[in-house]
């Protein structure tokens, strides 16, 4: 029961920072808003006993991207300042139609689907070790090789990322530095 | 032990999953456009989380993906900045309707 309401606190933390995140003018606001929801999705990855994932979610997203994303807003955007325009009206009100329809009809379906009972009573979550011997070990059920390509992917949004964000010098001219 | 059910979390992702939409289709600005995203892969996540926790005792595939969704985010997020600051650095804006070119 105590797990119940603690779900429903989270829940409706995180609904309302993602509402805010999707509706706030200013951009930094939204950062906030995302690191609160994220927090939140968090906080429900524990009450499920996924405590690795969790701590993933925390260090890789609010300690990793979130940051990212900060700065960017800070090196692009004058945050003192809030004027971006938006969207119009009839797009918003379909868009919400499309969006109410759609988790109507995720709920219907949830509902509607027979989902197999849980695997005993005691249900549990792979602990950390479990989770190591399956990135690590490769042949079946273990993803070595998504793990290594993974990697890879990382490494090539690094250069990427780097290549695209240089700012280049323009031929005969002095050089660009104003970001 | 009377905790939240596998419905409760699938509702909750759905639910999630459709702000991060409405946001996707209503935003203008490129970055807050990621930000809702990000909103979606998250609750692509806890749907794995909740189906390995709930239906499957324990595999560790669900959050194996879990953490491949998280990767792909963070390199997703990468290049998706980079390119916004290159964007930024032309058009001193970062508005969808006017990001027409990707090249000069």
């Amino acid at each position: 029961m105590m797990h119940t309401i603690l779900f429903f606190c989270l829940a409706a933390f995180t609904v309302f920072s993602a509402y805010f995140v999707i509706t706030s003018r200013h951009l930094f606001r939204c950062a906030m808003g995302l690191i609160a929801a994220l927090l939140g999705v968090a906080g429900l990855y524990l009450i499920i006993d996924a405590q690795f994932l969790s701590a993933v979610q925390i260090t890789v997203y609010v300690g990793g991207i979130l940051v990212l994303v900060v700065f960017v807003i800070l090196l692009v955007a004058d945050v003192t300042q809030k004027v971006f325009r938006q969207g119009a009206a009839w797009r918003k009100s379909v868009s919400a139609a499309v969006c109410v329809l759609l988790f109507a009809g995720v709920v219907f379906a949830t509902r509607a689907f027979p989902f197999p009972a849980p695997a005993g009573n005691d249900l549990k979550s792979a602990t950390i070790e479990q989770i190591g011997h399956a990135l690590l070990s490769p042949g079946p059920g273990g993803y070595a090789l998504p793990f290594e390509v993974i990697s890879l992917l990382l490494i090539a949004a690094l250069i990427g990322a780097i290549t695209i964000a240089r700012s280049e010098t323009r031929p005969g001219g002095p050089p660009e530095n104003s970001l | 032990m009377n905790g939240p059910t596998l419905e409760h979390y699938l509702v909750f992702s759905a639910l999630l999953f459709c702000l991060g939409l409405y946001g996707l289709l209503t935003r203008r600005n490129l970055i807050a456009m990621l930000m809702c995203t990000e909103l979606v892969l998250n609750a692509a996540a806890l749907n794995f989380v909740a189906f390995h926790h709930f239906l499957y005792g324990g595999d560790a595939t669900g959050p194996v993906f879990a953490i491949f969704i998280i990767a792909v985010a963070a390199a997703e997020a990468a290049i998706a900045l980079a390119i916004f600051i290159a964007l930024f650095r032309h058009k001193r804006q970062l508005d969808v309707a006017d990001a027409t070119r990707l090249k000069l």
